[in-house]
């Protein structure tokens, strides 16, 4: 072969350079006591990355008519009126005062159109980036992000997941990557107990204990399956990590100020602190509110959540580009689909994948844009529609990570990260 | 379901002819598994340590004892495996962890309830049948003091969770599609499954309309239902169509009942009595009909939801997975093997224990947990043993076992009734108590069970499948005054024990029997014997940590 000619071999030479740190154990966390364990030298690059993500997931599906793309004196525009904002033209549900004030600084996609109406596959479709099929199971996100990019150099753990309800490490999340790269969730925020080591133990004999513990380890997994003895180590690898940072979890730390802007509600505690956690270097923080499946009494119930969101939206806001933060945190807000514009005999709106909103700003993306529009009554997308596929791509790029390029390693076969048929969004990118 | 009520004929028929067959289910089910596991390595064998430790966590849900290692592994009998699966399903662990095995799929720890826990007990202390069993849940009869308390499946889920969150009957609904009949039939609540062809709304408004129904029983403080008259049948409507429709009530893999119509005043076979507010008895129990028409086995349905999970229990994955989505597209990865299990099932009257003692009989269940080459097989291929996760209870009592705590509890309880002079008798009933009646004597003994249940049990109507660590139990084992409490001495015999070994090769040997079941390796030895001479002057200090790491290896909390 003429070595003149840049040679496509080449490219996969050091192609595969870059795979390998991905496939290796970029997430491996640095232990600091027990120095068995070794951030390799390779994949720093990526490592190194400042870049995090913030997910606002709003379980359910929130609506797109009582939020970003009102069709008010429509026949299915519902009761709600539209408000001006401070992109001159761009009208948004009258629920989102706050936010409405704040376009110039977002990105809206008002065309999104995915394929499944089911909860149940929709949400993990969405949060996969709906790759095509290739026999295996896809991560989330989240997982993605955490194997792509590892941990920051604050070295905690990558994809916290901040929820009502009960907490816990989730593993199943994390598809063929692993278990290691699942969610640690923090139910209603808290941290876990038993995060304080007793007096009654000393720091040297905790140390030997972890130690030990590792000699079993390796020895047991040299000839088990990974998944176990992966999930079982990491969860004391995060816990190590956790007890350094233990004030994160101190709401009694926060200003006044800061929990009355951001809401003294669930999705408002939990908001204020996951820009904590990033704040402290966790890679990709998502926060959920659940209950937006509206099925019957629609506008009352939006009447009542999405103000909330407009207030946690707007703060999340406010304090990213006060903070100097919007150079280096992606936030996404979003749902698994949107609502259907036909108002059903509940008075509520039923799934409708067909045609949605989301919104993002922060690090690579384009601010004060709004791409797409739907049809006059809401039914169809008007103009190009996206799948989720093209917002992973355009996500990806947005935090500097080239997703055409870049692939995750099962075994030895090379996937993906995001669909394969799909590009990134030009109109949503810095 | 229609489709599944066709099924059903040829598990009959295949019932009569596996029946006929003398090779032992066992056997049939290797070989169905072998054939199908062409082009992977086939581990071997698992030596006895690991064989004993595997079936003693499945069948008495606990590690072996030091004593019963040391039997096993220096019993020469050709057919000690056989004998001592028989031994344990017999033993007096077997219905305890039934018991906690059982309640835990069933309820999916949304709470306890002693006359719940009871019914589970008695049915496995007596073998009961699975059809007994799920017709007790399903129609509970409220004068069988043994078996009653069953009715908690349906009343703990008729539980309001406060104002925002009405009675949630469809949730219940669900569960008894999802439990016991091994489908979930929530996405087919307002409209047929979008992506499963069989799953229609009618049959989870069917469903529904029978727990709609049912009531919670005030008169009584034991769970207990009652039902009302039902007349008419339900009107419902597609969210997608609009269109009316109607269904009387429908038995999962079976279809639709008819409502008979009685004379006014001549629905009741029992009357209400307003001074006792004992609910009245209807003619027509649509319960009944669910219990006795679901739990049958004439109801395939039924009896491969039964066993896929039991198979599931002791291979560590489920010939259907998810459990609970048993449908036409989602093939099981051996159906000629499901088939069997389901007709030699019904075979044998729904005998949990039989076919509990067929499947730890299987080459299958038998095999190392070790790869045997660089390649992880595909776990359907059972070409290795699959870890399974340890439940928070088979936890709590392997580690209780292994420091010794139990001992320690009960010989301190038996100094101070020692101390108190009291009569041999009570001193006796101490000495004699088991692990279970030692932990009600116990306050401490009891919250650490609850701590278990909490930190190594998943949350509330999460059903508990796969092995999922999570940090807050690493804190708790890493932190917790509890836990560091079994490895002192004084509170516990393990580290006591090990001081008095003479040599460190003696202490090292025990650990490794005690808490892993089996030898160490050389370099486990060797590692082990350098870390303690170097700290010989804190000697407890240094076994307590090499205790605590084996307490916490993947190897100890993993059922391997």
């Amino acid at each position: 072969m003429n070595p003149q000619f840049c040679n496509s071999a080449e490219h996969g030479v050091s192609r595969r350079r870059v795979l390998g740190a991905i496939g290796g154990t970029t997430a491996g966390l640095g232990l600091g006591a027990l120095g068995g364990m070794v951030q390799p030298a390779v994949g720093e690059e990526l490592a190194k990355s400042d870049k995090q993500i913030l997910l606002l997931w709003l379980d359910g599906g929130m609506s797109q008519l009582e939020s970003w793309d009102p069709k008010p004196n429509t026949r299915f525009g519902g009761p709600l009126r539209s408000i001006s904002t401070s992109l001159p033209g761009v009208h948004i549900s009258e629920l989102m005062p706050k936010t409405a004030k704040l376009m110039h600084h977002l990105a809206t996609v008002r065309t999104m159109k995915t394929e499944d109406a089911n909860h149940s596959s929709g949400v993990p479709k969405i949060l996969r980036g709906h790759p095509k099929n290739r026999g295996v199971v896809y991560p989330f996100w989240g997982s993605a992000v955490a194997k792509v990019m590892g941990p920051t150099k604050s070295g905690l753990p990558p994809y916290l997941w901040v929820k009502p309800g009960s907490g816990g490490f989730i593993s199943k999340y994390a598809g063929f990557l692993g278990a290691k790269y699942g969610a640690l969730a923090l139910g209603d925020g808290k941290p876990p107990t038993n995060l304080v080591r007793p007096e009654t133990l000393s720091e040297q004999n905790a140390n030997e204990r972890r130690e030990l513990q590792q000699l079993f380890n390796q020895r047991y997994a040299a000839r088990r399956r990974k998944g176990s003895n992966e999930a079982n180590s990491y969860v004391y690898d995060v816990a190590e990590k956790l007890m350094q940072n233990q004030k994160l979890f101190d709401e009694s730390l926060l200003p006044d100020k800061d929990r009355e802007r951001y809401g003294k509600h669930d999705f408002g505690r939990h908001t204020l602190l996951a820009r904590n956690l990033i704040e402290a270097g966790v890679r990709f923080v998502q926060v959920t509110s659940y209950g937006w499946d509206t099925h019957g009494d629609n506008f009352n119930a939006h009447a009542s959540r999405m103000p909330k969101a407009d207030q946690v939206y707007a703060a999340l806001i406010e304090d990213l580009i006060d903070r100097g933060m919007m150079d280096n945190v992606l936030v996404v807000m979003m749902a698994e689909f949107g609502r259907t514009p036909r108002i059903n005999g509940s008075v509520g709106r039923d799934h409708w994948p067909n045609a949605w909103s989301l919104s993002m700003t922060g690090t690579g993306i384009k601010k004060g844009v709004v791409v797409g529009e739907t049809l006059a009554d809401g039914t169809d997308v008007k103009t190009e529609p996206y799948d989720i596929g093209a917002m992973f791509h355009t996500w990806y790029q947005a935090v500097g990570i080239d997703s055409k390029k870049v692939e995750f390693m099962n075994g030895t076969q090379p996937l993906p990260i995001a669909h394969d048929d799909m590009a990134p969004v030009k109109e949503l990118l810095a | 379901m229609r489709w599944l009520a066709r099924l059903s004929l040829s598990v009959v028929l295949a019932a009569a002819s596996e029946a006929a067959s003398a090779e032992p289910l066992h056997a049939k089910i290797d070989q169905l598994i072998e054939s199908q596991a062409t082009g992977v390595e086939i581990a071997p064998s698992a030596d006895d340590a690991e064989f004993l430790r595997r079936v003693s966590l499945d069948l008495a849900g606990r590690i072996p004892t030091v004593a019963e290692a040391n039997a096993f592994l220096s019993d020469k009998a050709e057919d000690k495996r056989s004998v001592l699966i028989e031994k344990l399903l017999t033993g007096p662990d077997y219905p305890r962890r039934m018991q906690e095995l059982f309640h835990v799929m069933l309820m999916e720890r949304r709470g306890d309830n002693d006359e719940w826990l009871k019914f589970l007990r008695v049915c496995f202390e007596q073998n009961k049948p699975w059809h007994v069993m799920a017709r007790a849940i399903l129609n509970p009869d409220a004068d069988n003091d043994e078996l009653r308390g069953a009715a908690f499946f349906v009343t703990q889920r008729l539980v309001s969770e406060g104002a925002m969150a009405p009675v949630d009957v469809p949730g219940l609904t669900r569960d008894v599609g999802r439990l016991l009949a091994g489908v979930d039939l929530q996405c087919a609540q307002c409209h047929n499954h979008l992506t499963i062809p069989h799953y229609y709304q009618k049959d989870f408004q069917g469903l529904h309309m029978i727990f709609e129904n049912v009531q919670t029983r005030r008169d009584v403080q034991f769970p207990a239902v009652s039902e009302k008259v039902m007349q008419a049948k339900k009107e419902f409507k597609s969210v997608f169509e609009q269109v009316a429709l109607q269904t009387g009530p429908v038995v999962p893999g079976r279809g639709e009942v008819e409502i008979p119509v009685f004379e006014k005043g001549e629905e009741f076979a029992v009357a209400a009595d307003p001074k006792t507010r004992k609910p009245g008895v209807p003619k027509f129990s649509p319960l009944n009909e669910l219990a006795t028409g679901l739990a049958a086995k004439e109801n395939d349905i039924f009896t491969k939801n039964i066993v896929n999970r039991l198979w599931f229990v002791m291979m560590g994955r489920g010939l259907v997975e998810p459990l609970d989505l048993q449908h036409a597209d989602n093939a099981p990865t051996h159906p000629e093997l499901l088939n069997l299990l389901a007709s030699e099932f019904v075979a044998h009257e729904f005998d949990i224990r039989w076919l509990l003692g067929e499947l730890a009989r299987t080459n299958t269940y038998q095999r190392s947990s070790m790869l045997p080459g660089e390649a992880e097989p595909p776990r359907e291929s059972y070409a290795v043993a699959i870890e399974k996760r340890v439940s928070a209870e088979q936890l709590y009592w392997s580690v209780g076992i292994a420091t010794g705590r139990f001992d320690a509890v009960r010989r301190s309880i038996r100094k101070g009734l020692v101390d108190a002079k009291k009569p041999e008798e009570e001193i006796k009933t101490i000495d004699e108590a088991t692990l279970e009646e030692l932990v009600a004597k116990s306050d401490e003994l009891k919250t650490a069970l609850a701590d278990f249940k909490t930190n190594f049990g998943s949350g509330p109507k999460e059903p508990e499948v796969e092995f999922e660590p999570s940090v807050k139990g690493a804190l708790y084992l890493m932190h917790e005054s509890k836990i560091q409490k079994c490895l002192e001495s004084g509170s516990a015999t393990l580290v006591e024990d090990l001081l008095k070994t003479e040599t460190d090769q003696a202490a090292i040997d025990h650990l490794f029997l005690r808490l892993l079941t089996r030898k160490p390796t050389d370099e486990e030895r060797q590692q082990l014997a350098s870390y303690l001479e170097e700290n010989k002057e804190r000697r407890s200090e240094a076994l307590a940590n090499v205790a605590w790491a084996m307490l916490t290896s993947t190897e100890f909390v993993v059922n391997h």
